[in-house]
């Protein structure tokens, strides 16, 4: 039955491969070269690691979500965005490796520079991925393969690599987020801040220099959401660069190096955290940080 | 192609009558067969899933042999009675199995409730779960009927003048083997898609008076 | 007398597998291939397949097995009868199985596909080994149905002289006379095929639905 449907999937898939499923998928566009600023490489240089966000604007329809947003992440550092629900904060997370397109301003990560106004090229989006790794709210851990395949799959088909080295690379990784004894189960098996790790072993397995942290923990039970973000305290003291959105304010306090706070596709106020947290600028920060700490 | 067109239209009506009469069979004997279907004495159970398996199991083209053919070396049998009960037997199975995945679909609560407010058993049934069952089995319902329409060509292969004996009769007349079949397809196409069109509208619009 | 008929009517029953498995060993890649051209962004080609699916499940099987058998030789293409037939089934096949695997696919939760272009997987690569293996798993129960349909679609191939279970029985049928009994019995294997085979589709959608 396996090699049938092996036989079946193999001959369109080849002639196919084109065809793209989902129309929210990025499109390949043909290859048109990024213009860098002068000065500027694509090599990985000491601007490695950090993302820039220059005037960033996000519709959707008449809704204005990312409204002219400016951000900083630099090499190594730890940046947590708050805000109230609606604020903007995971479109601009998912700007950050253009799962969200911006309809204007300039996305700079890793020293690759991308111009809403310009179409990316698939070669491009595929370098930027690398960089980045991301972590989503619902894991979306891939239900049909096993632990181990989930974080081995990406590693194979992205970074090129053989399927043993793959899965040792796995397997180290899995040991790392403490689930190594589950590389061979499903990932239906495993308890929502199992399945978190797994996601992050995931994208770790990559070898990215930036993390995206889409409210990983809000879908988890409180007890289940600290094991998870002992992993992410682990990676920030290991000197990932990471821009995490978050309600879990301890670790916005305790963990980031810089917090941006923001409200109706805006950034309120930024800085350092214990400065925000004991004496925000804004009335509105003060505002929902009552809201939120009261709770 | 004119006059081949006009002679394949000339059975539509037939087409038509062999679909209409087949599903009024159909969802009219479906409910006895349902209603056996789901009885608690195994004495109507049993037999009621047997008919149904075995009208479903066997291809229509065979059952349409065995009455034609079969049945009518003791009986006297024109074809087009032949295909309306052939075809409206095998479609009292498939609405039986259409309403039973309606009745399943019913919420418990409904049978609950009714109990509470001391209803009777038939009143229930008639009254409460019956039309809900009906809606729900419309969209199903009427999938069966735009594929009936279709298997009704079958009944060519015993004489019935409908759209397709036509288009064989033209092919045998203009000795051109291809141009009369596509024209029938083309004439089913012409009668089904606005039927699953219509199914559709109807259903989207029972779906937003009864939302759930 | 029975006992005469079996080894000829299973030989039938060997014939109608065959072509049961030829239409479905053709047509599912080509039910894939269009579930994934009806899926595309290009507008222009999303259009193109979709109508051409719509044809394929607009044309009765008997229609489009004419127009194949009959059709073909006049476009110069001459194949046997039993290829013909299973050239057509497949095209019948591809047409429905496609809006079945289409379904699948969809099925996949909009989130892994982010997922997987958020880790760089190209979009062969989330075709290959995302959506198509999940897809193929929802569609899995239906593809079985549709293929025990396409097994009982065979007695179709009767009208063009494949000597396929249906045939034998009616030609046993057309020398001894015994038309009813010789039928009923060709009736009862198809449904010696068709019943566990729909018992075994739904085993497979209760346990699928049960892991996910």
């Amino acid at each position: 039955m396996i090699s049938l449907w092996t036989a079946i999937w193999i001959v369109p898939t080849l002639v196919c491969n084109r065809i793209q499923f989902d129309p929210d998928f990025p499109p390949e566009v043909p290859v048109s070269e990024t213009k860098h600023l002068p000065g500027q490489t694509d090599r990985p240089s000491e601007s490695a690691g950090a993302v820039r966000l220059t005037s960033l604007v996000k519709r959707f329809g008449d809704h204005v979500v990312v409204n002219d947003v400016s951000m900083d992440v630099a090499a190594g550092e730890v940046v947590a965005i708050i805000g109230p629900s609606g604020a903007g904060k995971s479109t601009l997370l998912r700007c950050i490796n253009l799962l969200e397109r911006p309809d204007s301003g300039i996305v700079d990560v890793a020293g690759i520079q991308f111009d809403a106004a310009t179409p990316v090229s698939g070669k491009d989006l595929a370098r930027l991925r690398r960089h980045v790794g991301m972590v989503f709210q619902s894991f979306n851990l891939f239900p049909h393969l096993t632990v181990l395949r989930n974080v081995a799959l990406p590693q194979e088909r992205v970074l090129g690599i053989s399927r043993t080295e793959a899965e040792e690379k796995a397997i180290r990784l899995l040991d790392r987020v403490g689930l190594k004894d589950k590389a061979k189960q499903y990932p239906g098996r495993c308890s929502g801040g199992q399945q978190q790790r797994i996601a992050i072993a995931r994208a770790l397995a990559l070898g990215p220099q930036i993390m995206l942290f889409d409210e990983p923990t809000s879908a988890l039970d409180p007890e289940l959401g600290l094991e998870v973000l002992a992993v992410m305290r682990e990676l920030a003291a290991e000197g990932m660069t990471m821009a995490v959105v978050t309600h879990e304010m301890h670790f916005a306090r305790d963990v980031s190096d810089h917090l941006v706070v923001m409200a109706d596709g805006a950034i309120l106020e930024e800085g350092d955290p214990d400065r925000i947290f004991t004496d925000p600028e804004q009335p509105r920060t003060r505002q929902f940080l009552r809201a939120v700490l009261d709770r | 192609m004119n006059e081949i067109l006009l002679t394949i239209l000339a059975g539509v009506p037939i087409t038509l009558l062999l679909t209409a009469g087949a599903l009024v069979v159909g969802v009219l004997g479906g409910i006895p067969l349902v209603a056996a279907r789901q009885s608690r004495a195994a004495i109507l159970r049993l037999p009621a899933r047997a008919t149904i398996e075995l009208l479903r199991g066997i291809p229509p083209i065979v059952w349409l042999f065995i009455i034609f053919f079969g049945l009518g070396t003791y009986v006297r049998l024109d074809a087009m009675s032949a295909a309306a009960i052939g075809l409206g037997l095998i479609s009292c199975a498939y609405l039986a199995e259409i309403y039973r995945g309606g009745l399943a679909a019913i919420a418990k609560g409904q049978w609950e409730a009714s109990a509470a407010l001391g209803m009777p058993r038939t009143a229930t049934l008639t009254r409460v779960i019956g039309p809900q069952v009906g809606r729900v089995c419309i969209p199903a319902a009427a999938s069966y009927a735009i594929g009936l329409l279709k298997d009704t060509s079958v009944a060519f292969t015993i004489g019935v003048t409908e759209i397709l004996y036509w288009a064989n009769d033209q092919s045998r007349e203009t000795s051109d083997a291809f141009w009369p079949f596509v024209l029938a397809a083309v004439v089913y196409i012409v009668m089904t898609i606005p039927c699953a069109w219509a199914a559709r509208a109807l259903d989207a619009s029972l779906r937003k008076r009864v939302a759930r | 007398m029975i006992g005469d008929w079996i080894p000829s009517l299973l030989g039938g029953l060997g014939v109608s597998l065959k072509l049961t498995a030829l239409s479905l060993g053709l047509g599912l890649p080509l039910g894939l291939l269009l579930a994934l051209g009806a899926a595309s962004t290009r507008r222009g080609l999303r259009a193109v397949v979709i109508g051409l699916v719509e044809l394929g499940r607009g044309t009765p099987a008997l229609v489009m097995l004419q127009i194949v058998y009959f059709g073909l030789p006049a476009g110069g293409l001459t194949f046997s009868a039993f290829i013909s037939a299973g050239i057509s089934l497949a095209l019948t096949t591809g047409a429905y199985t496609s809006e079945i695997i289409r379904g699948g696919l969809q099925a996949v939760p909009q989130g892994e596909l982010e997922a997987s272009s958020a880790l760089g997987i190209n979009h062969r690569d989330t075709l290959r080994f995302i959506v198509i293996p999940q897809g193929l798993r929802v569609a899995l129960p239906a593809l079985l149905g549709f293929s025990i349909t396409i097994f009982q679609a065979t007695s179709l191939v009767y009208s063009i002289a494949v000597p396929e279970l249906l045939g034998k029985a009616y030609s046993i049928g057309s020398e001894t006379f015994q038309y009813l009994s010789v039928l009923f019995l060709a009736g009862l294997m198809y449904a010696a095929i068709t019943i566990p085979g729909s018992w075994l589709s739904g085993r497979v959608e209760h346990r699928l639905s049960r892991h996910v």
